[in-house]
């Protein structure tokens, strides 16, 4: 047969296996295609394990199939923004990170590709059961298209046991100005190698998260509650202004740890003694550096006044549901078993240190467990009782942009530092942070070709 | 019209069986069974093997063209919205410092890979093309095999090294200099090109060289040996004869080389992740990562195709003066 084939052997070869593969293919996809009744893609190998532990009774009581997928968060932010943008097969559920909604609510109303969650959360009152700055990251237009999973309230974990032994009092560290002074103190070089062998603070050199986890606690932010770009204030450039006193001045206290394995082998070193730690970092700590349990604490972050707050807010997980989804009901009923269900709330709190945004699980007895990681405190209830306090954090289709040029405004400031020194410091902060609010503000303007239509 | 059937009117190059190179026994064996086939039409044959290049070509490259062309003119917000706004995106392009940085930052490592990348890569070669030296291929494959690891991978790796206090680097520089123990290389504004340009050297070097080393072995010895009898010295050798030789090859890598730097992205965006590739103060801010962020990250999916189509006609450009420097240069 191959020999009467007019056009030779390879073609003949290629064309039985395009042939075959044409047809195989198909039938192979048609017999894996057993979608669960509903797909969950989580970033957080933690959530998955912690899901899955639970669901069987949901399974069992809806007669469903409910499928758990893991994906990293990079992966899983562009495969969704790319798998809306085509039109493409979306899960029916997905865990997103604060600061991603704006993508996914862009355009009118008709186009987003996420379910309005507003009006029953509000029929059913979950509105006033969860933290209500929390709304805040998954709101657009006063419209809610995310349940939030966490509260995120910030505190200081730090090495207990060198804190004593430098004799630092954390009971008076209530204000920066006094953590500053006690930073002074032991930010030294205590074997005359000429390095410094303490620092105080874990400051990212470049701001990044630091910058603006400081900046919320103080109450300032990048948007407004009408989402306005609000960055551009006194208080903003005070904050930088610290910022870069803390981190490269003649008397500073700060140190970039970095993240992942640096940060850890910091940690271990005892190099840096304070970091900010929201409650999922405190569960991170706790899982990739057991050999610290017994040599930690945590205190609430220092206030910038007297009787100020203290805690911040450090990032979030908000879960949506798509729109496309053939079980919307079923939807709704697991997000609230998952992630408002108090029956569930104590075991998901052990496995991820992750205070409940729903106030009915701070109740719960597992919160007052004390850790003997973090020297036998309730950990659960020191953030508990900070999560009232966290503040509201907006979020626009710009927040990403934003967080860019607020960056860049605070490197350029520091760049001028590095060359002047405090010389004209507050007038090049004022000009950097109103240089990048415009620059905001004309690429919120961008679309207004668009609202014209709309 | 009755098609042509005639095998005798294809060319002879686009039967299965007309390769000249098989012998006199082979072909006659063919033209047996060339003869006992059923008669067929082959003047088809060319444009059913060409169908699925050119409807899959079709599918996933002129369509999209096309549309990158007409995307460029319309202002998008979300998926399924766009309005149409003329040159507004290219003049929105053109008066936004970030693409200015970017357009800069591109062109610094673009020069950089030029002149300290292709002279290293250059030079590696030339050592390992002389015969003195032992281990030929074992040096081959270590300098080459950076290639082969992702830049993904590449830029986590290096990432760490860059690491302040701890940094396989940073401890380096220490011991050798008494200097860079704490130095942020990938934080400082001043440091990150720096970095990037030493993380693409240790990828890259060893590719180029591969192509060089091709290159000098293809130069004709005896037009070196003859240089050398005429008291020609091993630079003026190596100068006047033995480049001149391998200049096809230089072009064709210099313009590669120029090309790939103006589509860096993967390598910034893996090292500098904690800024999604920008660096701080957009030091190591690229034209692509511009694109990915207006695109993909902001949803302007306009804007991203004006970035795209201003890109393509800047690495065209280099492209074409390159091609036409080489032509005046020889001659």
């Amino acid at each position: 047969m191959i020999e009467k084939f007019p056009y030779g052997r390879a073609p003949f070869w290629l064309l039985i296996v395009a042939a075959v593969s044409s047809i195989v293919r198909p039938i192979v996809a048609r017999s894996g295609s057993s979608r669960p009744d509903l797909l969950y893609v989580t970033f957080s190998h933690l959530h998955q394990e912690t899901y899955e532990k639970v669901v069987g009774e949901f399974e069992r009581r809806h007669d469903i199939h409910v499928q758990f997928q893991y994906s990293d968060w990079h992966v899983l932010q562009s495969r969704l923004e790319n798998a809306m943008l085509a039109g493409a097969d979306v899960p029916d559920m997905v865990e997103v990170f604060e600061g991603s909604l704006g993508f996914f609510t862009r355009g009118p109303a008709a186009d987003i590709g996420l379910l309005d969650l507003t009006d029953k959360i509000r029929s059913t009152g979950l509105d006033r059961r969860l933290v209500q700055s929390r709304f805040a990251s998954w709101s657009t237009g006063g419209r809610v298209y995310a349940f939030p999973h966490d509260v995120h309230p910030t505190m200081l974990a730090y090495r207990r046991d060198l804190v004593e032994r430098l004799g630092i009092d954390v009971k008076s560290l209530d204000t920066w100005d006094k953590f500053v002074e006690a930073g002074r103190r032991i930010t030294r070089d205590e074997n005359g190698d000429g390095i410094i062998d303490h620092y105080m603070l874990d400051l990212p050199g470049d701001g990044q998260w630091g910058l603006e986890t400081l900046m919320l606690q103080r109450g300032s932010q990048l948007f407004d509650a009408q989402g306005r770009v609000a960055f551009d204030t006194d208080v903003t450039a005070a904050t930088i202004r610290w910022y870069i006193e803390q981190t490269r001045g003649p008397a500073k206290i700060a140190y970039d740890a970095g993240m992942d394995q640096p940060l850890l082998k910091v940690m271990t070193d005892g190099l840096v003694l304070f970091y900010i730690t929201p409650d999922w970092r405190s569960g991170f700590f706790e899982h990739e550096l057991p050999g610290l349990k017994g040599k930690m604490a945590l205190m609430p972050l220092p206030a910038w006044e007297p009787g100020g707050r203290r805690t911040s807010v450090w990032g979030g997980t908000g879960l949506v549901i798509s729109r496309r989804t053939k079980h919307p009901d079923l939807a709704w009923d697991l997000a609230q078993f998952l992630y408002y269900n108090p029956k569930e709330g104590g075991e998901r709190f052990v496995g991820t240190k992750i205070v409940p945004v729903d106030r009915d699980e701070w109740g719960l007895p597992e919160l007052d467990a004390p850790d003997p990681y973090y020297s036998n405190q309730p950990i659960g209830r020191l953030y508990a009782d900070l999560a009232p306090r966290t503040p509201p954090h907006y979020v626009t289709a710009l927040t990403v942009v934003a967080q860019r040029k607020l960056n860049e405004a605070y490197s350029r400031s520091l760049q001028h530092y590095e060359r002047f020194g405090e010389e004209g410091l507050d007038r090049a902060i004022r000009e950097e942070l109103a240089r990048a609010a415009e620059y905001v503000r004309i690429r919120e303007e961008r679309n207004e070709a668009l609202a014209q239509v709309q | 019209m009755q098609p042509a059937s005639s095998s005798a009117q294809v060319p002879e190059s686009l039967h299965p069986s007309g390769s000249s190179a098989a012998g006199p026994q082979g072909a006659a064996g063919r033209t047996k069974a060339r003869a006992a086939m059923p008669p067929v039409d082959r003047g088809w044959a060319p444009y059913l093997f060409l169908a699925p290049y050119v409807v899959l070509t079709a599918a996933f490259f002129l369509m999209p063209f096309f549309n990158a062309i007409a995307l460029a003119f319309y202002e998008t917000n979300g998926p399924r919205t766009r309005v149409f706004v003329g040159l507004a995106n290219f003049r929105f392009l053109f008066a936004d410092p970030m693409f200015y940085r970017a357009l800069e930052n591109t062109t610094i490592f673009a020069l950089a890979s030029v002149f300290l990348q292709l002279p290293l890569s250059l030079g590696l070669a030339v050592l390992l093309n002389s015969s003195e030296t032992r281990f030929k291929s074992f040096f081959r494959l270590i300098l080459f095999s950076p290639n082969l690891v992702g830049q993904i991978f590449v830029g986590i790796l290096f990432s760490v090294l860059f690491t302040p206090r701890y940094g396989l680097i940073n401890r380096s520089l220490q011991g050798l200099f008494h200097w860079g123990l704490e130095e942020r290389w990938l934080t400082n504004p001043a440091l990150v090109m720096p970095a990037l340009v030493l993380t693409s050297l240790w990828v890259w070097v060893g590719f180029n060289m591969v192509y060089f080393l091709a290159a000098l072995q293809s130069v004709d010895k005896t037009l070196e040996e003859a240089a050398r009898i005429d008291g020609a010295g091993a630079w003026s050798v190596f100068w006047h004869v033995t480049l001149p030789s391998m200049r096809h090859v230089v072009v064709f890598v210099v313009i590669t080389c120029i090309i790939g730097s103006y589509q860096l992205f993967e390598l910034p965006l893996a090292l500098l992740n904690t800024t999604d590739g920008f660096g701080p103060d957009n030091s190591g801010l690229t034209l692509i990562t511009y694109l990915y962020e207006m695109a993909f990250r902001s949803g302007d999916l306009g804007l991203g195709a004006a970035i795209g189509w201003v890109v393509t006609l800047i690495i065209f450009t280099i492209s074409m003066v390159q091609i036409r420097a080489s032509r005046i240069l020889e001659d």
